[in-house]
């Protein structure tokens, strides 16, 4: 009886390192267009989805928050994620910058104290933020209990956290409306005209590059990071201890993750709407997917955020039977993410037919 | 009567780079222990992994009852009757005994109750004199008892080969002899058993006869009667010619001691103690060459005295200052460098460049690392050490074998100040580095007062190297020579003691 | 009677946290670490509404094809994390998106058509009538049925097995794969099952982002529980109770939020009390959940 089975096999040589990304963004783009037509019964022409995305990819000065955004997101989760600890909580330590942001805005008598109500806002939000990645830290470093439950179910603490705030000390008083009073005007950020973006979010995209690439080059910290990611028995017998270095890892990925949720408090919703469940940008989320998609490499993180931010847009565009955008950049999402997922082990490995009889 | 019950002719293997077995014969008769004896890397280990199926024969034949047979997987092997037991445990230690069997016995099903088999594992386990309640949960048990489970599983696979893989090396001895009896009633039934073992002295007791291998080919088979200690020691490890080096160097040692043991008690990884109450000191300049076969507990003493592994009982001193149970990194501070006994898993991170591995170290770099004096001492090892790489930045995985240790020495060289702990510090290097390197080890020493402990497979190297040579033995030291006092028969007797 | 009308309003969430519970335990049992389960929860409930709209509320139709979609997305995981070196988290999260997108996809338009026809889905649970009794002996059964399995039988043996080390698994004779499959197709029917049950039983009304969450409070379930079937009935009374009464427990002086955030706060503490104890002996995470496995086959 012959049979035929699957072998995988390290290959002699790897392939170049973009191939996976490049033919997850193809082909997950074309899987996603596919199954779209399928699930919906035809009722969705794949020409029109693929025309909307190409219209958002060609429309930067709209993608310009969400890329800055998504960049310094990917960023802080790159950190961690160099370091093979998953940092699956970006969304926890997104909120709780904006709840300390928040709080110096409304709550501090700062808040309308220009320049320092800012730097503040930012202080505050990454030390809150860090704090709250800490919790998830400790355990995984100390006791070896696995971040990524841990900081996923962090996630929705800390959105039950928010949710808390917001329906009973911090309910904007007048219609209350499920929501804060708007932060003084003199805390946001400045919009550049035309654009979605905002001063101080392009200069601290560039700071957080500029910083993290410092970090991991130029620190021995960082190279630590670096080598637990592939042989943390290496640093304990040179003599660094690698539950410092989770600690550090993740501690660092939340602060840099609370940057924007600060810049998103600040330049972007001015308030915090609840259900926060409901009403989250899940950069969080899609961070992981351009931290992925940027093979850990810092410099092509930009390059992952801006396809990503022109996904979001592209989904935000088409409408389908009615379902709502946030589903169809799910869709999206979701196969590019599975197809590089599987794909990029074929970078290292290759999987042969071999039929026995 | 003798009836040939396995017959391995002219089989060779080669893996990438050696040369395992080379045309190797030999004959189990049915109802015998047979002793399979050899140096580490003799090809002992391949010839049973054949037996089980784990590998296939480039060339050559295996029969079993005459027949002649293909063994290409361990279920193979266990369909014709053949079971190994190695060295480690192959158990989950969350099941318990019985689920740990029922796994194995694939003529029950799915929904088949684990407590089917019950009375049967319980009969088998007491036969070996062992009382325990089948239902007990493996890891529960200790080492011992868990090889005794192997062997029961062995027998409730109705093994007639039971291959044992130095499964008897760390056994206690009461439990050994307990052991041998069952397997001597086991060959009386007319099974037959292969066992590998390090110990000459075990071999001669249990075995029917004994043969023995040398760097991948059989240098004979000798029946118990006829064998001799002498004999056989010399077969394994051949007539090597020894020359004592001309220049004496004793007036580099000093008298202060730098390394300082006492009493130490050190368990491995399956939880035995591994290291037994071993009193040892190195002084200021003196080399110290630890001889013993592989895995006699020069790795867990080695991992004790860096920190790595966690010290039972008694003390580690390093220059007076009390380190045991001590943070690695304060233990490196003190100035000590070491060589790790798996240099590509412990010592270096491949993924990364030499000049990265070499920043690592906290003495070439603080927090912000300078690149630019990096660079420099990068630059200045690859000269020294003649290490071979495309450049400083190149991700060292990319390097051969050799280079690769090479870095790892002249950075743990350069890093030690006060003391070298190493592991078969020239494995892997030609005989022309090699030699550069146990060069600099004593120029070291004698110009800065280093002081090292080593340990090494290459009993050559041991008497070349050293000052002192002390011979480790299941975890215990057996014997201290002054090197001018050592004789290359005695420090081998006392290693397969 | 009090009790009578608790047990009876907190039964239909019980229930759909248990299966779904359940399921997961089992999937992780084996080594596989099952990140998409909120979102299988979400598409399964999409799908059950989508079917029950489309069927006229037929009572079985919509609860077979959310179960087999549901194992259509779970032996996606389970043959990509078992024969390939992937990571577990990765094609989790990756299918997690997925289904969020697709349940939206395929729930909107019914959503649309019920609109024009008011067609009702599901099956309210009357503390009246007994059937509610019911409810609780499918859950206590199946607690001990698949207790029975996993501590008596050689599938559980292998299944746990798989988990604990599968390389070892491999070496005693067992097909890591093939188990894995089985207790991935087990696993994600018992989700599915619960999803439906949440959708036909519980809210019997569906917005897109219904479910959203509750496939976490599942995980929750099983997380806290340690992966034990018995003791996971328990918790998932304890969280459906907690959920069915979240507006009640205010009178207590708790801020809801409180109640919701209760079942992660609880999983997680459970997590490093079972590491932590000496109850990891018998609750702790499978030592190999999550971890890449396969063999790199050797040339011959």
């Amino acid at each position: 009886m012959a049979s035929i089975s699957l072998v995988v096999v390290k290959r002699v040589k790897p392939l170049p390192s973009w191939v996976a990304p490049l033919l997850s963004f193809t082909l997950g783009i074309a899987v996603a267009t596919v199954l779209l037509w399928i699930v919906t019964l035809g009722r969705t022409d794949p020409i029109v989805v693929l025309a909307s995305i190409g219209r958002a990819l060609a429309m930067p000065q709209l993608l310009l928050k969400n890329f800055a955004l998504l960049t310094i997101v990917g960023i802080g989760l790159l950190v961690s994620f160099k370091a093979s600890v998953f940092n699956i909580g970006g969304e926890g330590q997104f909120y709780f910058a904006i709840i300390a942001a928040t709080w110096i805005a409304l709550f501090s008598g700062v808040g309308a104290i220009a320049i320092i109500n800012k730097v503040l806002m930012l202080v505050v939000g990454v030390l809150l933020a860090g704090f709250w990645a800490l919790i998830a830290a400790l355990p995984r470093g100390f006791l070896g209990i696995d971040e990524v439950p841990v900081t996923l179910l962090m996630n929705y603490i800390a959105y039950y956290i928010v949710d808390y705030l917001v329906f009973n000390p911090w309910r904007e008083p007048k219609y209350k409306y499920p929501r804060t009073p708007t932060i003084p005007e003199e805390s946001w950020f400045i919009r550049i005209p035309g654009t979605t973006g905002t001063i101080e979010l392009i200069l601290l995209t560039v700071v957080v590059m500029a910083g993290i690439w410092y970090l991991m080059n130029n620190t021995r910290l960082g190279l630590a990071i670096n080598v637990m990611g592939s042989n943390p028995n290496v640093l304990r017998v040179v003599g660094i201890n690698p539950s410092l270095i989770v600690v550090s890892s993740l501690v660092i990925s939340g602060m840099i993750v609370g940057i924007a949720g600060v810049s998103y408090l600040a330049g972007e919703a001015h308030l915090i709407t609840i259900p926060a469940e409901a009403c989250t940008p899940m950069l969080g989320y899609t961070g992981i997917l351009v931290a992925w998609l940027s093979m850990l490499r810092i410099a092509y993180v930009p390059v992952a955020a801006y396809i990503v931010s022109a996904l979001i847009n592209a989904g935000i565009n088409i409408q389908i039977a009615g379902a709502g955008k946030a589903s169809v950049v799910d869709v999206f999402i979701g196969t590019i993410l599975l197809i590089y997922s599987i794909s990029v082990i074929f970078t290292e490995y290759s999987v042969k037919i071999i039929v026995k009889r | 009567m003798l009836v040939e019950h396995i017959v391995v002719k002219e089989v060779t293997k080669r893996f990438p780079g050696t040369l395992a077995l080379d045309k190797v014969s030999f004959t189990v008769y049915r109802g015998e222990i047979h002793a399979l004896l050899g140096e580490n890397g003799a090809g002992k280990s391949t010839l049973v992994k054949i037996l089980y199926g784990i590998y296939t024969p480039d060339e050559g034949e295996v029969y079993i009852n005459g027949k002649k047979l293909v063994i290409t997987s361990p279920r193979d092997a266990v369909a014709h009757g053949i079971v190994l037991v190695s060295q480690t445990p192959t158990l989950i230690n969350d099941l318990t005994i019985v689920e740990n069997i029922i796994l194995s016995l694939r003529h029950y099903n799915l929904f088949t109750r684990t407590r089917r088999v019950y009375s049967e594992v319980y009969s088998v386990l007491e036969s070996l004199g062992l009382g325990i309640d089948p239902n007990t949960e493996v890891y529960k048990l200790t080492y011992t008892q868990k090889q005794m489970i192997e062997i029961a599983r062995a027998l409730l696979l109705k093994a007639k080969v039971l291959l044992l893989d130095e499964a008897t090396s760390y056994l206690p001895l009461t439990e050994k002899k307990k052991l041998f009896d069952f397997l001597k009633k086991y060959v009386k039934k007319g099974n037959s058993v292969i066992l590998i073992t390090h110990k000459l002295p075990e071999a001669l007791e249990i075995s029917d006869r004994i043969t023995v291998l040398r760097k991948g080919k059989v240098v004979g088979t000798v029946e118990k009667k006829k064998a001799d200690i002498t004999v056989i020691r010399r077969m394994m490890f051949g007539d090597t010619e020894f020359a004592p080096e001309a220049i004496k160097q004793r007036e580099s040692i000093g008298n202060g001691v730098t390394l300082f043991i006492e009493n130490l008690w050190v368990k491995g990884e399956l939880g035995e103690y591994m290291v037994r109450n071993v009193t040892l000191s190195v002084r200021k300049g003196e080399i110290l060459g630890i001889a013993g076969i592989t895995g006699s507990g020069q790795i867990e003493l080695f991992e004790a005295i860096m920190g790595l592994r966690k010290v039972e009982r008694g003390i580690i001193k390093i220059d007076g200052v009390d380190t045991t149970n001590k943070d690695t990194g304060f233990i490196r501070s003190l100035g000590v460098g070491y060589i790790p006994d798996n240099p590509l898993e412990h010592g270096l991170s491949i993924d990364h460049t030499l000049a990265e591995n070499i920043a690592l170290c906290p003495k070439y770099s603080s927090f912000i690392i300078d690149w630019h004096a990096i660079r420099q001492d990068a630059d200045r090892l690859v000269r020294e050490y003649g290490i071979v790489t495309p450049s400083i930045n190149t991700p060292i995985k990319l390097l051969s074998g050799g280079n690769l240790m090479k870095m790892l020495i002249s950075r743990e060289l350069e890093y030690a100040t006060k003391l070298l702990v190493a592991y078969n510090p020239t494995r892997g290097l030609d005989e022309y580095t090699a030699n550069k390197v146990r060069r600099n080890i004593k120029e070291k020493k004698a110009k800065e007062g280093l002081s090292v402990i080593f340990a090494s497979e290459d009993l050559d190297e041991i008497f070349e190297l050293s000052d002192t040579i002390a011979v480790m033995n299941s975890g215990r030291i057996v014997g201290v020579f002054d090197k001018y006092r050592a004789t290359r028969d005695r420090v081998e007797e006392l290693m397969v003691m | 009677m009090y009790i009578v009308q608790v047990l009876s309003t907190t039964a239909p969430l019980m229930l759909a946290y248990y299966l779904a519970s359940l399921g997961h335990s089992i999937v992780e049992k084996s080594g596989v670490l099952n990140l998409a389960i909120d979102g299988v929860f979400v598409l399964s409930v999409a799908v059950a509404f989508a079917q029950a709209i489309y069927t006229w509320n037929n009572p079985l139709i919509p609860v077979v094809i959310s179960v087999a979609s549901s194992i259509a997305v779970g032996l996606i995981l389970v043959y990509t994390t078992s024969k390939l070196p992937v990571s577990h988290g990765a094609i989790g999260l990756s299918l997690m998106f997925l289904c969020y997108g697709l349940s939206g996809v395929i729930g909107v338009p019914a959503r649309t058509q019920q609109g024009l026809t008011g067609q009702e889905v599901g099956y309210p649970i009357s503390p009246v009538s007994s059937v509610w009794v019911l409810l609780y002996i499918v859950v206590v059964g199946l607690g001990f049925l698949l207790h029975y399995i996993l501590e008596r039988t050689k599938l559980g043996a292998m299944i746990k097995a798989s988990g604990e080390d599968p390389l070892v698994a491999e070496a005693l004779g067992v097909d890591v794969l093939k188990t894995r499959i089985l207790a991935g197709v087990l696993g994600f029917a018992l989700i599915g099952l619960g999803a439906s049950a949440f959708e036909l039983l519980y809210t019997r009304i569906w917005r897109e982002g219904t479910g959203i969450g509750h496939g976490w409070i599942a995980f929750a379930v099983s997380l806290s529980s340690g992966r034990h079937p018995l003791l996971g009935i328990i918790t998932a009374f304890l969280f459906a109770l907690l959920y069915e009464y979240r507006f009640s427990i205010l009178a207590v002086g708790l801020p809801r939020e409180m109640a919701d955030a209760l079942p992660y706060i609880t999983a997680i503490t459970a997590m490093v009390i079972y590491m932590a104890t000496p109850l990891k002996t018998k609750l702790k995470t499978p030592k190999s959940l999550g971890k890449p496995f396969f063999k790199e086959e050797r040339t011959i």
